[in-house]
This record gives structure tokens, C-alpha cells and sequence, in this order.
């Protein structure tokens, strides 16, 4: 059988390999380690991403931002390899659909998906594209689908054994349970911007309407919990990340927390890189550069989620 | 064998020195069987080929970690094959494509290429790469369960059964 097999002829044998060649060649010429210049713009820029961020999870101030221009001035990245600073698994969107990253860097594409999110312990993903609604396993196995017209912004929280997946489709915000059961309207005038879901007991939605009004809403009887007041008052951390995405606050790629909420992951898309930067137990940087050709995207690719350790 | 093991260690050691002859001995080494595994198992020449550079450019980025008392070949494989069953499933997911579609474009293969293409075809995607494995790169059961992280039993059954499947079509 071997003959046989080897015998299969394959259309642009040749060109293929000479294509191949040719990259596989510039990527080992560019391997080698090449001083960088960094100019002071996009340090600039990641800094005050930073210093927003540590603005959520520290006090901020002069000190932060030295810190982090200090830290990003002694480049430690790796910029060659893809490999995750800590346990758990990336979620990422590129023009060819959503990936999932292996922590020491294996990709698997799950397919032509616009937008994508982890279940809360990692077991599943949601994703969607312009008129489908899909929960898989990470692996790609699809578990249900619901086609609904222009899908966007889903997801999903709740507990180990109760889940909830929010999402926009055709301007109106619904909620389906985690079994794909149970699809429902609870509001027809949310604002174009993602919902997130409260972290504890229940299923208490955050989101903003067309008015620029944020509320807290039980998902399962669509009562109003609360309603336009300052976020500090009834937000907690995580809703005050939501928050700030909410208002605009920042447009640097949103960060991601990793499992073991050690380690935060941004795009940094002028540099086409995703930087990871340790948030505890004193702080590094690593970066992953030639992000965009890495997930065979033009455009510069997003981290949709870093979840969970296995 | 052991000649061919040690020249392909000082390939890889000269890669990681950054001499260029080093991975180029290993690209062109490797190459051939790592985009025909491919195209076995995806069955579609384009993908085939993104799936191959992919692995060698995480080879590339990876070179500096790389132990070199391994072998090269079965880690590129195993990247090779998880990625083109990958590859496999999501066009399947997507619908995109159909088998028999990508069936279409060898026109000048013969018609012994053809009909075992056919036949590699209506296999699972799992079991065409079980049977690349075995009967292109000639693993053993034992290497292709270590190389795809399944109990070797799995992989005797897969085996098994896609050869049967073969035998019938063919």
C-alpha cells in the first residue's frame, strides 16, 4: 500500500514545496534574535492599557506606569514562540474563524466563526457567524445549534450545572439555556455592545441600552435588579471591567485574565502581538509576535478568552 | 537507519546554531511525506500545503526548545496529522465543501490513485490519518497511539476497520 499511497500524484507538488520553502526560510532568517528599537509610541500606548488596567486591580499612579515602562523596556519576550505563561486554554478570533490555543501553543481552528466564548468552566464554546448560534466542545465536536439572524456577542455563564448563554441577534438581546433550550427575548433595545454576566449566585446579566443607561438584569425572569447608577455602587471588579468596556473607556484590546489570574493577555495590534504580562508575583511580559500571519488573519487577531485549567 | 538518525540530529543541532543548511536538510528530509500526509488525509492541496509550512513553522519557532535526542519526523507528524484531521472536521462543520467535491480536483491522477483517493475519502477522518500513519510513514500501532495520544487499542480498531473499509471499496 505504501507504493500506492506514494504514487498519488498531487496537483502543484512542486510549487508547493518551493512555496513552503521559501517561507519556512525567511521565518528562520527572521528567527534570529534582532535588537529592536522600540519606539516610544506603542510602549505609550500598551502603558496607558496598562495603567488601565491596573487601574481595575490596583491602585493606580505614577509608580504603575514606571513599572510597566521599565518592564517593557527590558525586553524579555520570546517573540518566535506561542506558548501559554500559564495553565488554561486561549480563545482567539482571526479572519479565519475562532481558534483554540493549547497551552504550549497548538492551534485548533473550530471553523468560519465571527465571534466566540468559553462556557464558565471551559468545557464548552459558543460561537457564532452572521445567522447561527453553536455551542461545541473545544475539541469542535458541535453540541447544538440555533439559527437566529445576525448573531453577535454571545456569552455564556452560570454555574457548573446551570448555564446561560446571552447574545445579540437582529438588535435585540436574548438569553438560551446551556443545552440550547429555552431561547427568549429580554430586552429589544440593548446597545451594540457585549453583555456580560455577573459573577456569583444566579444569572444576572449586565448590559447597556440604547440609552446609555447600564443595567443588572435577573436573565431567567428579566426583572431589573438595578439601574443607571454610578458603577461603583453595585458593580463588583469584574463588573467594573465590563464597565469600562461598556463606556468606551479604553479601545486597547480588551485583556484577558488567565486561569489562575496570575497573568493578563493583550493584543497589542500595532506590533502584531499578544503580550502576556504578570500581574502577580512580580511583573514580566512575554510577547508572541506575527500574531496575524500565526492565526492566517489580516486583520489583527482577538483574544475572546483564556479559560480553564484542565 | 542510525546514519540517517545521526545526520538528522546535526541537522537539527546546526538549525539551532542558525545555520540555514540545517533546516534546510531537514525541510527538504521531511517535506515530501509531510505534504503528501496531508493531502491524504484532507484530500484538498491548498490545505495540504498551509497545513505542512504550518508545521514547519512551528518548528522553526519552536527549534531552540526542541530536545535533540528525539527523533524529528514523528513530532512533525503528529502536528502534521492533528492538524489536518482538524482541518478536516471543521470543513466538515462548516459544510463549506464536501468530500466528493475535493475528490474532483486530482483530474490527472490515474485511475488506481483515484479509486484508493476515493476510497481514503469515505473514511473518518481519524482512521484515514491512522492508515497514513501506518501504511505511508509506516508507524507502528504502538508509535501511532503514543503519537496521537490514543490507547492502542483505538488505534488497532481504526485500523482495522479502514482497512476493511478499503478492501471493499477497492
Amino acid at each position: 500500500m505504501r507504493r500506492e499511497l506514494e504514487r498519488i500524484e498531487i496537483p502543484d507538488e512542486h510549487e508547493a514545496r518551493e512555496r513552503a520553502w521559501r517561507l519556512v526560510e525567511r521565518a528562520f532568517a527572521e528567527r534570529e534574535p534582532q535588537p529592536q528599537r522600540r519606539s516610544w509610541k506603542p510602549i505609550a500606548v500598551l502603558a496607558v492599557a496598562l495603567v488601565a488596567i491596573a487601574g481595575l486591580l490596583s491602585p493606580p499612579g505614577r509608580a504603575v506606569l514606571d513599572e510597566i515602562r521599565q518592564v517593557v523596556g527590558v525586553k524579555e519576550s520570546q517573540p518566535a514562540l506561542f506558548s501559554l505563561p500559564a495553565a488554561g486554554r486561549l480563545l482567539v478570533l482571526s479572519d479565519a474563524g475562532a481558534w483554540v490555543v493549547d497551552r504550549d501553543g497548538s492551534k485548533r481552528l473550530l471553523g468560519d466563526y465571527r465571534e466566540a466564548s468559553w462556557s464558565p468552566f471551559g468545557r464548552f464554546v459558543v460561537v457564532s457567524r452572521a445567522n447561527e448560534l453553536v455551542a461545541m466542545a473545544p475539541g469542535g465536536d458541535v453540541h447544538w445549534t440555533l439559527p437566529r439572524p445576525d448573531v453577535r456577542f454571545p456569552r455564556w455563564g452560570g454555574s457548573r450545572t446551570d448555564t446561560r448563554i446571552a447574545y445579540l441577534s437582529d438588535g435585540e438581546l436574548r438569553v438560551v439555556g446551556g443545552n440550547g433550550k429555552g431561547d427568549r427575548l429580554l430586552d429589544s433595545q440593548p446597545a451594540d455592545r457585549a453583555p456580560m454576566w455577573r459573577q456569583g449566585a444566579g444569572h444576572v446579566l449586565v448590559y447597556q441600552r440604547r440609552d446609555g443607561t447600564i443595567r443588572a438584569v435577573d436573565a431567567d425572569t428579566g426583572a431589573e435588579l438595578e439601574r443607571k447608577v454610578p458603577p461603583e455602587t453595585f458593580l463588583s471588579q469584574a463588573d467594573l471591567a465590563l464597565a469600562h468596556d461598556l463606556l468606551g473607556v479604553g479601545d486597547f484590546a480588551t485583556p484577558v485574565r488567565s486561569p489562575d489570574g496570575r497573568w493578563l493577555a493583550v493584543g497589542w495590534a500595532e506590533a502584531d502581538q499578544f503580550v502576556f504580562v504578570r500581574a502577580a508575583g512580580g511583573r514580566q511580559i512575554r510577547a508572541v509576535a506575527n500574531v496575524s500571519a500565526q492565526f492566517r488573519s489580516r486583520s489583527f487577531p482577538t483574544i475572546a478568552g483564556w479559560c480553564c485549567a484542565p | 537507519m542510525a546514519a540517517a538518525g545521526r545526520d538528522e540530529r546535526a541537522s537539527v543541532r546546526a538549525a539551532q546554531r542558525g545555520h540555514a543548511s540545517g533546516i534546510e536538510a531537514l525541510f527538504r528530509l521531511h517535506w515530501p511525506r509531510a505534504f503528501r500526509t496531508a493531502y491524504l488525509v484532507v484530500h484538498d492541496a491548498a490545505a495540504a500545503e498551509d497545513i505542512a509550512q504550518e508545521a514547519f513553522l512551528a518548528a522553526v519557532r519552536n527549534l531552540d526548545r526542541f530536545d535533540r535526542g528525539r527523533p524529528f519526523g514523528p513530532w512533525l507528524h503528529r502536528i502534521v496529522v492533528n492538524r489536518a484531521i482538524d482541518w478536516t472536521r471543521a470543513r466538515q462543520l462548516r459544510g463549506e465543501a464536501e468530500l466528493q467535491d475535493a475528490l474532483a480536483a486530482p483530474e490527472q491522477a490515474g485511475a488506481l490513485d483515484e479509486s484508493l483517493l476515493g476510497a481514503l475519502a469515505a473514511l473518518p477522518p481519524e482512521h484515514r490519518a491512522v492508515i497514513v500513519l501506518r501504511h505511508l510513514l509506516e508507524y507502528t500501532p504502538g508509535e501511532i497511539a503514543e503519537l496521537l495520544g490514543l490507547p492502542r487499542g483505538t488505534v488497532n480498531s481504526r485500523l482495522r476497520r479502514g482497512l476493511d473499509s478499503l478492501k471493499e471499496q477497492l
